[in-house]
């Protein structure tokens, strides 16, 4: 994006436009299988309020961009939870919330699908039993990252899992000095 | 506490019944009958001595027995409060189905088919309940193993550029249904006989998690209800024959993970009947008043979800607000906010931190205010009250026979509460009252879990004051065998620190046993059925969930009305899938 002359132009790109708008709309289609969902709430809710991210979650999956797969994925519902990410238009993301839906968390059983990227594609892994409001919106702005990355053609550098802020090892800001 | 059958009932049983066997104990009283008696048993029990209060069914696999299951039907006497159980081997796979004798006995029979394959005579559909028409076996079994058959390529979609999947791990997975599974499963539950066949759920907003409603309706009017469960199933009760007792504590947090806390304490007392072991007093009322925090933050977000199902968007985020204080408290005790996993075995796992108690009074202070503000907006707007009043009536005699429990049974005016049934912890030295209600509809059911609230807030101040007094003292009975050490005594003392090592490895070792013991959860009674044969871990575990028989009769309810009021009935239950699917 440029401005030229300061006196009310700006020069941009289409997709510049389109990759701005995008990432700061994110409409999450409102399914919750299992305990995450009631973080999900929780971050959707007063306190937390994702609103004011631009973040509104909406009740049918024609309407969303992001499907947040918050809880437990179970061999049952993994065709039906197929059809919700099918039904959504792209471009789409997946957040997949939580230890379960993420790698099958503490239920290794016959019952449990062992991580929901065995059925579809997920662009964020949010860990936690559950993860914290905090640590959901962290997965949100990483999202955004994300598709800021690849507007601008460049590859996205995955985080490595020992610098995943939790609950209790918050986000570590570097200073400028170097500490 | 006498709580099981009296001795002279079990001798007239013995007189009226030939060939059975009694087994007596403190924790679990059992008649031993054989298959041809069981209905006549049965009937005798409800009719003549009063057990008419259906609590729960279920089954054991016996591999190197003949015949190899054995069907458990728990039964409750609400005059006498006593309860009694009754055992019954199933000759050649199958046990005469009693859904005539309770309604409620419908899911149970269907999930004991699915998980055994023990078939009931006379049931009018057995299809299975948790997984889908087409699966092969039946998991509880215990020549099936905990991690499936694992014979499906499904590797994960998420490649690295070398094209190394995200995961390193087994890129073959147990069976996953396709949409024509899924459609049979449907098919198989109820046929259209009138204009349209409505689906619902199961990953709708209303459902309050992942249940499947079908609707057979009539212009607006339904005729016809089923409710398919099973889509939250992940095996806990096959993951708790696997783990020690300790290991399991966190999976009931993530059972009814709304009431994480009362679902510990449930589990924990059953398991400290079953090993003999008392905790100390301050652990007890420690316990009581995290119960009851728990409750409030429950039946907020059941307010919260409630009204936002019938429009009133402002409670659900005034709810969460109060729900934001109760979280709060919580994580600052126990270390997190929803599946906190803070109780013990033999107390609870970290004593209260400084401010604890301030910071209780100050939130029991602060509250009643805004339970006020809930009831300013709801209580007596008229949409409120067209959409609550004699809607979804239960009568009193649905209760017995569906084995209801919880708020929903005390709306129909049934006084079947536990924490006075058979009171654990330290709810025998509080002092509180059981609200009832008089019509048994959705607007009762409001009205008792806002008087609930208050109730909680009164036992919570009881047991803050008794803890004022408690500074210091001992919060976990750490001079049992069986009770994990604290990490201070690991790092101070070898012993300890041999037996922190051959408990974690090993397990509570005990003698054989059966214990049935329950806790008054938010949503009804939670039960924890557990037979141990004397390893570290049960033989079974059977959990009897309030809200998968409270929910039974939501068919039931939802006849010959509207569909609207298909979101009134159901959150006025409040179910929580974690618990009905286990």
């Amino acid at each position: 994006m440029a401005v030229k002359h300061n006196n009310g132009i700006i020069l941009t790109t289409v997709e510049e436009v389109l990759s701005w708008g995008r990432r700061n709309s994110l409409w999450p289609a409102s399914v919750g299988l299992a305990c995450c969902a009631i973080e999900m709430m929780h971050t959707a809710a007063s306190r937390f309020d994702t609103d004011r991210l631009g973040i509104i979650f909406r009740g049918s999956p024609r309407q969303s961009d992001v499907l947040i797969v918050a809880g437990t994925v179970v061999n049952k519902v993994a065709p039906m939870l197929k059809l919700i990410y099918d039904q959504m238009p792209d471009p789409k993301w997946v957040i997949s919330m939580g230890g379960c839906s993420s790698a099958g968390g503490p239920f290794p059983t016959y019952a449990t699908l062992q991580g929901v990227d065995r059925i579809i594609p997920v662009d964020v892994y949010v860990p936690g039993c559950p993860p914290t409001p905090q640590a959901l919106l962290w997965g949100i702005m990483e999202l955004q990252k994300k598709i800021k990355a690849k507007k601008e053609g460049k590859v996205w550098e995955e985080i490595p899992v020992k610098e995943v802020p939790t609950a209790s090892q918050p986000i570590k800001e570097k200073s400028p000095l170097g500490f | 506490m006498q709580i099981w059958i009296s001795s002279e009932e079990l001798e007239s049983v013995k007189n009226q019944f030939e060939g059975i066997n009694v087994e007596e104990g403190e924790n679990f009283t059992s008649l031993t009958v054989d298959k041809n008696s069981l209905l006549n048993l049965l009937v005798y029990l409800k009719n003549s001595l009063g057990y008419k209060h259906f609590i729960d069914l279920f089954c054991i696999d016996y591999p190197l027995h003949k015949p190899r299951f054995q069907g458990i039907y728990i039964l409750f006497n609400p005059e006498k409060n006593r309860r009694v159980a009754v055992k019954c081997w199933a000759e050649e796979d199958s046990l005469p189905s009693v859904v005539h004798i309770w309604k409620g006995a419908k899911w149970a029979e269907r999930e004991a088919w699915d998980m055994f394959g023990v078939s009931f005579d006379g049931h009018e559909n057995l299809v299975r309940m948790f997984l889908w028409e087409g699966y092969k076996y039946h998991p509880l079994r215990k020549d099936f193993p905990l991690k499936g058959i694992e014979d499906t390529y499904l590797p994960s979609l998420n490649l690295r550029p070398d094209e190394i999947p995200a995961h390193n791990y087994n890129p073959y997975h147990t069976k996953v249904p396709t949409l024509e599974d899924i459609e049979r499963t449907q098919k198989s539950r109820m046929e259209k006989k009138n204009q349209i066949v409505l689906n619902w759920g199961p990953l709708h907003p209303g459902t309050h998690g992942t249940i499947w409603f079908l609707f057979d309706m009539e212009g607006e009017y339904v005729k016809n209800c089923d409710i398919i469960l099973g889509q939250l199933h992940r095996g806990v009760e096959k993951i708790a024959e696997n783990l020690t007792y300790t290991q399991f504590i966190p999976y009931t947090d993530r059972m009814d993970y709304i009431s994480a806390l009362c679902s510990q304490v449930a589990y924990v007392n059953a398991v400290e009947k079953l090993l003999g072991i008392d905790p100390p007093e301050k652990a007890k009322y420690i316990r009581t008043m995290m119960c009851e925090l728990q409750r409030i933050n429950s039946h907020l977000l059941w307010l919260g979800t409630f009204a936002l199902d019938l429009g009133a968007l402002t409670i659900f985020l005034y709810a969460f607000r109060e729900r934001e204080k109760i979280m709060d408290i919580i994580e600052g005790i126990a270390g997190i906010r929803l599946n906190s996993s803070y109780i013990r075995i033999g107390g609870v796992a970290k004593d209260l931190p400084d401010g604890a108690l301030d910071v209780i009074s100050h939130f029991i202070k602060d509250f009643p205010e805004k339970l006020e503000e809930y009831e300013t907006i709801l209580t007596k707007n008229r949409v409120w009250l067209k959409r609550n009043v004699d809607v979804g009536i239960i009568k009193k005699d649905d209760v017995y026979s569906y084995g209801l429990t919880g708020v929903v049974a005390r709306s129909a005016g049934i006084p079947y509460d536990i924490r006075m049934v058979q009171p654990t912890d330290a709810y025998d030295k509080v002092d509180f009252e059981i609200p009832l209600g008089k019509v048994g509809d959705c607007y009762d059911r409001y009205l008792l879990r806002m008087e609930e609230m208050r109730q909680s807030l009164s036992i919570i101040a009881q047991c803050v004051e008794k803890l004022k007094n408690m500074e210091g003292k001992e919060y976990i009975a750490t001079d049992y065998s069986n009770v994990l050490p604290t990490l201070e005594e690991v790092f101070n003392s070898i012993e300890s620190m041999v037996k922190d090592f051959t408990l974690r490895v090993y397990g509570e070792k005990t003698t054989d046993g059966e214990v049935y013991l329950s806790g008054e959860n938010p949503r009804g009674e939670l039960g924890f059925y557990i037979n141990s044969k004397g390893e570290g871990r049960p033989y079974r575990m059977r959990i009897r969930s309030g809200a998968f028989y409270n929910l039974q009769i939501f068919p039931e309810l939802i006849k010959g009305r509207t569909i609207a009021d298909a979101v009134a009935i159901l959150g006025s239950l409040d179910p929580v899938v974690g618990e009905t699917d286990r």
